[in-house]
């Protein structure tokens, strides 16, 4: 019975969850109360199981583009459920929640439009000739988190840099952290994203000779716009270490790194069976 | 209970008097010997720069001290004539008093709204006269309860939010900014009054370096000095503004003296695009206020008293949440003292008439021996005890009903004497 009604678990459940948990971040700002909170975090943990169980029973394969995104969204529902323990002052959720109930949103409409139900199979990648594509997907999985929580931070960043601007009371507005800590997030998010996207970047070239038509796969928007987010990496990196930009510029090249990530996860993938697609 | 509390504050009296009827300790401890071997009374003096308060509680049975009284006491303690004294003075009674105790220690009472340094003076208040032996059971449930209702007051309500004043205002802001402090300079530049209150505030955060510049030297060296700075010549003003995160500046100048262009020529450029946040307090101001942008915050007087008035308003919404709190902690206190005083004259009544009723009922039942049966012989006990319990109701109901209302002393000393229970 357990099982049948883990089977049933769905994109709407988990989605639905997380919306509950945002819906009751937003009370607990509007009307300050310990209860909302908790509900809020009943809700949210509620969301992180059922996301987990659909992944452990479903198995989605990261190669495909709904499953990656499912997973990277469950990376972010852990960093969205740590923060809001961590942080409890901080108004965490409403920006790390949207973007996780965006991503299982965009996960369903992807499986929606091109059913896949490709599962992951843990034997065949592990051996054999899937292994460097497994290698490669883990690495850009890696990367698309730090790129992810670098989005998040950056976000963050431009709208209390705004608040500051504006002269807004620290009191009178939703409770966030500060600059500082928000820059150094970001920071951290790039130096641990930016080696793992190069070397992901590194394999998935050695194989897409092996894919089955070598002028498709170079030309594929997946590629193209992988190359494209590697290049802004290595600006940004450039302008924080080189150019010593401000914060502020470095936060609005993060959001376009965010962007070309999902380019980049939605596209139809050439290589992620190694390379045999 | 029996408690008054019996003073002056900051809204009743003017400094001169209240500097006038300020207690050293050595009139502290005459004050304690004097009414407790005058009029039996426990006390606790609470002396601050807002108030002179002076709790104090007697047996029931004798009656409370007043201000013409008290303002003899203090006339006598302090040098000062009574009839000065006594139109400035207030008095509030039993439970009133209590509730007067429990506000003023969360800092409702207070000139600023949410206070926290009020805590610990009538923390510190309860705790000489405790040392001196001027309190007694009143007294030591009294204020233990009011602490702890200060401090409930203060975590459920936000009535101590934020900083309500413009000096500590700047530290809301810095900390929008800057996570860690101690590896933060801060630069100070000139010497004025509100400049050095604000300094007291960031000097908390405690900052790896202060500079101090100022075009008089010494002044500089005076800033210096309070805070534990360093003095930085006034010629090398753009090169401290390039080492600093935090500037706080304060002249008199009649221009500003650090101007946009000074600022993008000299400063910027060299500060690799690092954060730094400029209170710039002084009238007129020192600061281009076309310096602000996303990475230099310039804050003047007027967004810090902005950010004072907004925190004052936030704890003022709080005050109904927080006064309801104070009125139930009081119905709690006087509720537990009025029980905690009944028990033992309900005790002896009941034990007194259980002995009376025993002494009729056990003589009938042996004239009655052989004729009733144990049936009959429970009856009649039941009925006995009954008839005590009804006698008994309305007494104990109406103990009840003054202990609510607050004046169930005069009540309980009528029924000892009623009943001839031992005092």
């Amino acid at each position: 019975m357990t099982g049948s009604l883990v089977q049933n678990i769905h994109h709407y459940c988990v989605g639905l969850s997380y919306l509950c948990a945002f819906l009751l971040e937003i009370a607990r700002l509007l009307w300050p109360a310990r209860g909302w909170r908790i509900a809020g975090l009943g809700f949210g943990a509620a969301g992180l199981v059922a996301h987990t169980a659909y992944l452990f029973v479903q198995q989605p394969s990261p190669a495909v583009p709904h499953g990656s995104v499912l997973l990277l969204a469950w990376v972010l529902a852990l960093f969205y459920f740590y923060g809001t323990v961590h942080h409890a002052k901080q108004a965490w959720a409403v920006f790390v929640l949207p973007v996780v109930i965006a991503l299982v949103a965009l996960s369903r409409v992807l499986l929606t439009a091109a059913p896949d139900h490709a599962a992951f199979n843990f034997a065949g990648w592990a051996s054999g000739d899937r292994f460097w594509g497994a290698v490669h997907g883990v690495l850009i999985l890696f990367a698309s988190v730090g790129v992810s929580v670098s989005f998040l931070a950056s976000m963050m960043y431009l709208i209390q840099a705004r608040r500051l601007r504006r002269k807004v009371s620290p009191g009178a507005v939703i409770p966030m952290l500060n600059l500082e800590r928000l820059e150094t997030m970001n920071r951290h998010s790039l130096n641990w994203a930016f080696p793992m996207l190069t070397a992901g970047l590194l394999v998935g070239t050695l194989l897409i000779p092996h894919g089955p038509s070598l002028s498709d796969n170079w030309l594929s928007v997946k590629v193209l716009s992988t190359a494209g987010l590697w290049l802004v990496f290595l600006v940004l990196l450039y302008l924080r270490y080189g150019a010593h930009v401000p914060a502020r510029r470095l936060a609005l090249f993060s959001v376009v790194a965010f962007t070309l990530l999902l380019v980049a996860l939605v596209a139809a993938h050439p290589f992620a069976d190694g390379g045999a697609k | 209970m029996n408690l008054r509390a019996i003073g002056c504050n900051v809204a009743s009296a003017a400094v001169e008097l209240r500097e006038r009827l300020a207690f050293n300790p050595d009139k502290m401890q005459r004050a304690f010997t004097e009414l407790n071997t005058r009029f039996a009374a426990e006390t606790v003096i609470l002396d601050t720069c807002n108030r002179v308060e002076i709790y104090v509680s007697r047996q029931d049975t004798v009656a409370p001290l007043h201000i013409p009284l008290m303002a003899e006491f203090l006339a006598e303690i302090h040098g000062v004539p009574a009839s000065e004294i006594v139109p400035h003075l207030y008095e509030h009674a039993d439970a009133q008093a209590a509730k007067h105790l429990f506000r003023v220690a969360s800092g409702l009472d207070s000139v600023v709204i949410g206070e926290g340094q009020i805590a610990g003076q009538v923390k510190d208040a309860y705790e000489i006269a405790l040392k001196s032996t001027a309190t007694g059971s009143f007294l030591n449930a009294l204020f233990p309860s009011a602490i702890r209702v200060s401090r409930r007051v203060r975590t459920e309500t936000g009535i101590a939010h934020g900083h309500v004043s413009v000096s500590s205002a700047a530290v809301d802001f810095v900390r929008q900014v800057f996570e860690t402090f101690t590896d933060k300079t801060v630069l100070v530049i000139g010497a004025g009054k509100m400049g050095r209150l604000t300094l007291k505030h960031l000097a908390e955060l405690k900052p790896a370096a202060i500079l101090v510049t100022n075009r008089n030297p010494e002044k500089a060296a005076d800033v210096a000095k309070e805070c534990d700075g360093h003095v930085v010549p006034w010629q090398q003003l753009d090169d401290a503004l390039v080492q600093a995160d935090i500037v706080l500046s304060t002249t008199g100048a009649p221009e500003p003296i650090v101007t946009r262009h000074r600022f993008d020529n000299k400063v910027r450029r060299r500060r690799a695009g690092r954060t730094l946040v400029i209170f710039d307090i002084a009238v007129p101001r020192d600061f281009d206020p076309a310096i602000h942008d996303g990475e230099v915050s310039v804050f003047n007087v007027d967004d810090l008293a902005r950010e004072a008035d907004r925190c004052m308003g936030e704890r003022n919404r709080h005050l109904p949440a927080a006064e309801a709190i104070v009125e139930a902690e009081v119905a709690k206190f006087v509720s537990d003292w009025n029980k905690r005083a009944n028990g033992p004259v309900i005790g002896q009544l009941t034990a007194e008439v259980d002995k009376v009723r025993d002494g009729v009922v056990a003589p009938l039942l042996d004239k009655l021996n052989g004729k009733l049966t144990d049936a009959e012989k429970a009856y009649i006990e039941g009925a006995f005890r009954l008839f005590q319990n009804k006698l008994l109701h309305g007494p104990i109901a109406a103990l009840h009903e003054a202990s609510r209302e607050g004046h169930s002393g005069g009540l309980r000393e009528a029924l000892r004497m009623l009943f001839g229970l031992k005092g």
